[in-house]
């Protein structure tokens, strides 16, 4: 109505140069938190290890052919030695790094999407919605991981059979993947659900709605940035918790042995008995990458949650 | 005290009518009345208000059959103690009321269009472009993770469907009419200071160019300085933009400094309604004699300040006859049995009290109160 006189284009190329602002202000406040800052730098050789593994070690054939004898130490040829299979362990854990790290990325994406829109739609409208979807998230939260995943996993595969690719993953990961969703959005939702129920009775949202704003934009504007902070922390813990779970379900045999995943690696190295044979170079790397990204994650989440939070900002 | 915009305070609450004065004001508006709306109409008139609170302990009734009138251009301010009905009776014109109080009576017509059997969805149209709210509290009505400046661009964006940019935009020029310099836009609201967080909540009171602002106790938090501030910025911009104005608030000395009238509640009730000045000088009901006589004065010797004895009473089971009787000492037989009717005198003064009988001149009957020179104790 008003405001009319602004052409179009102005007001995008205004729009723009407000959010380039807001980027730039995020990064000078995350720039000055060192913490986070190591994290993200663990976190960017992990990502470049995972993206383009290829290039680092050669393509995963070279990783799952024999290269090298069995248990070979450290050194020469192979700078990580080599499994009982003679296959190299720098190439495994380099690959391993790709599959963990899709993992845990969409395991927490659908964890958190999940957890996130369930949590805040139940605690803002409350009443039967409430009720019902908590009595569903109250299913979920006592759900056994991995007595699901053992139900889970094998029907599945069986359905869509597992040579079957869905939307590029190997419907072996995918199982690994619906299973950590399925079982750690519950208690996502429960989290955010209790500060939404907090944050709608704060009098913002009663001016929002006077003013003229409706559920979803109330949702959207206000209840989201308020509890900002929990996603923020809980995608983190999400996603330590995913590589872990996923280390776990690969290491009780629910993984795809052609697909290393660290876990998988772990997995072959109990089986193989590598710790008794004084071959600590089996499991040491994998073990190693695991504890770093999960620090890494917790690292960068930390200082987010800071950053993200004008709250804390006049403090520092 | 009185802004050059004002109308000559008027006489009595019958519909006096300046067309012309009303006429300028309403010629500013950014856009055309509501369809059914009567250009001669005043601006706003409430008739017989009444609304209740369902408890589980029984029935509120927290107004009762009030009933004013606000002019263009003008500030009426609502003044009384706490839980008389005053922000009730502000939040009951726009139906914005807890879900367990329902407007039981009444009429609330602006421009001539009675907004009480209005359904929620047609009273959207009103909410935020015709009356808007200044709210009690500025912390906690600003949502503390969201910029100033986005949060009072919001009710351009879904009142006015305007864009975003062309929003915030508008809101920088409004933080610049209340005096934020625009840049302050980019803080949040614990970047600013209480009366900067206050000024911001006008700017939003003022973003969808109002014709009625009510201020709930706006200057409550404040201290004296950034009060004096933020009444004098009430001022100017109902000057400048022929804002009407209804202020809520138990200081009388803020209604002093920023109305033209002034309506003093009692127990859900009006006790009295009249110019600021009349009332203040010469205030007949015995309540409003009691509240003055309660409140420091600079220029007064009096070490004692006077006190109200008593409670105010429980609404859900008020007393019969005068609400004011159990704590009036002019209270006669009359008081306890029979409401008193509402009287309305010639220096357009309206007072609800049996000492004052219809016909009267304005000199009450029985034995005054005003001349008491004991403070009441």
């Amino acid at each position: 109505m008003s405001g009319a006189a602004a052409t179009p284009a102005n007001l995008r190329g205004e729009r723009l140069r407000l959010r380039l602002r807001n980027l730039a202000d995020f990064g000078r406040r995350f720039a000055r938190r060192r913490d986070g800052l190591i994290g993200l730098v663990i976190l960017a050789v992990f990502a470049v290890l995972a993206i383009v593994p290829t290039l680092i070690v050669g393509p995963l054939e070279t990783a799952t052919t024999p290269s090298g004898l069995s248990l070979q130490a450290p050194g020469g040829a192979h700078l990580l030695g080599t499994d009982e299979l003679g296959r190299d362990m720098l190439n495994l854990t380099v690959h391993g790094a790709r599959i963990s790290m899709v993992i845990g990325l969409l395991a927490t994406a659908v964890t958190i999407l999940l957890g996130a829109v369930i949590g805040i739609v139940s605690g803002y409208l409350g009443g039967t919605t409430d009720t019902i979807l908590m009595r569903i998230t109250d299913f979920f939260l006592v759900l056994p991981t991995f007595v699901l995943a053992l139900i889970l996993a094998p029907i599945i595969l069986d359905l869509i059979g597992s040579d079957a690719q869905i939307l590029g993953i190997p419907s072996t990961l995918f199982v690994i993947i619906v299973v950590i969703g399925i079982t750690s959005w519950a208690s996502t939702a429960r989290i955010i659900r209790s500060q939404a129920l907090s944050v709608k009775e704060r009098m913002f949202v009663a001016r929002a709605r006077v003013i003229g704003g409706g559920g979803g934009h109330i949702m959207w504007r206000h209840i989201l940035p308020n509890v900002l902070n929990l996603i923020v922390a809980n995608t983190v813990l999400t996603f330590a918790g995913a590589i872990l779970t996923e280390t776990t379900l690969s290491f009780i045999g629910l993984g795809d042995p052609l697909l290393p995943s660290w876990g998988q690696i772990l997995n072959m190295a109990q089986s193989t008995g590598a710790p008794g044979l004084g071959a600590w170079w089996y499991f040491a790397p994998p073990a190693t990458c695991i504890v770093l990204v999960v620090l890494s994650f917790t690292l960068v989440g930390g200082a987010l949650d800071d950053v993200l939070n004008p709250r804390m900002r006049s403090r520092r | 005290m009185s802004g050059p915009l004002s109308p000559p305070a008027s006489g009595t609450t019958e519909p006096t009518r300046q067309p012309n004065a009303a006429a300028s004001i309403r010629g500013r508006r950014q856009w055309p009345l509501p369809k059914q709306a009567d250009p001669d109409a005043p601006l706003l008139v409430v008739e017989g208000l009444t609304t209740h609170f369902t408890m589980e302990s029984g029935t509120v009734k927290a107004v009762d059959d009030v009933s004013f009138r606000l002019d263009d251009g003008e500030a009426l301010g609502i003044v009384g103690e706490s839980g008389c009905g005053k922000t009730t009776t502000a939040l009951s014109l726009l139906r914005l009321l807890p879900s367990n109080a329902r407007i039981v009576r009444g009429s609330v017509r602006l421009f001539g269009i009675d907004l009480v059997p209005k359904s929620d969805s047609a009273l959207r149209r009103y909410r935020w472009r015709e009356i808007s709210i200044i709210f009690q509290g500025a912390m906690n009505a600003l949502n503390p993770v969201r910029r100033v400046g986005e949060q009072i661009a919001e009710p351009i964006e879904l009142r006015l469907g305007v864009e975003r940019g062309a929003a915030l935009r508008r809101a920088g020029e409004l933080l610049e009419l209340v005096g934020i310099p625009r840049a302050r836009g980019r803080a949040y609201p614990h970047e600013l200071s209480g009366g900067m967080r206050q000024r911001a909540m006008i700017a939003m009171a003022l973003a969808c160019d109002p014709a009625i602002v009510i201020g709930d106790e706006p200057t409550t938090a404040l201290d004296v300085m950034v009060q004096a501030q933020i009444l004098d910025l009430l001022e100017r911009l109902r000057a400048r933009l022929g804002l009407s104005l209804i202020l809520i608030t138990h200081d009388l000395s803020v209604i002093a400094d920023t109305c033209d009238r002034v309506m003093v509640m009692y127990a859900g009730k009006v006790a009295e309604e009249g110019p600021v000045h009349r009332v203040y000088r010469a205030p007949r009901h015995p309540y409003m004699q009691m509240l003055l006589r309660a409140f420091p004065d600079v220029r007064a010797d009096r070490r004692d300040l006077g006190t109200i004895p008593g409670q105010p009473p429980d609404l859900r089971n008020p007393p019969a006859g005068c609400r004011f009787h159990p704590r009036c000492p002019a209270a006669l037989e009359a008081c306890r049995s029979e409401v008193p009717p509402e009287v309305r005198f010639a220096d357009g003064v309206r007072v609800a009290c049996h000492l004052y009988p219809p016909g009267s001149d304005g000199v009450p009957r029985a034995l005054p109160v005003a001349g008491d020179p004991e403070p009441a104790r």
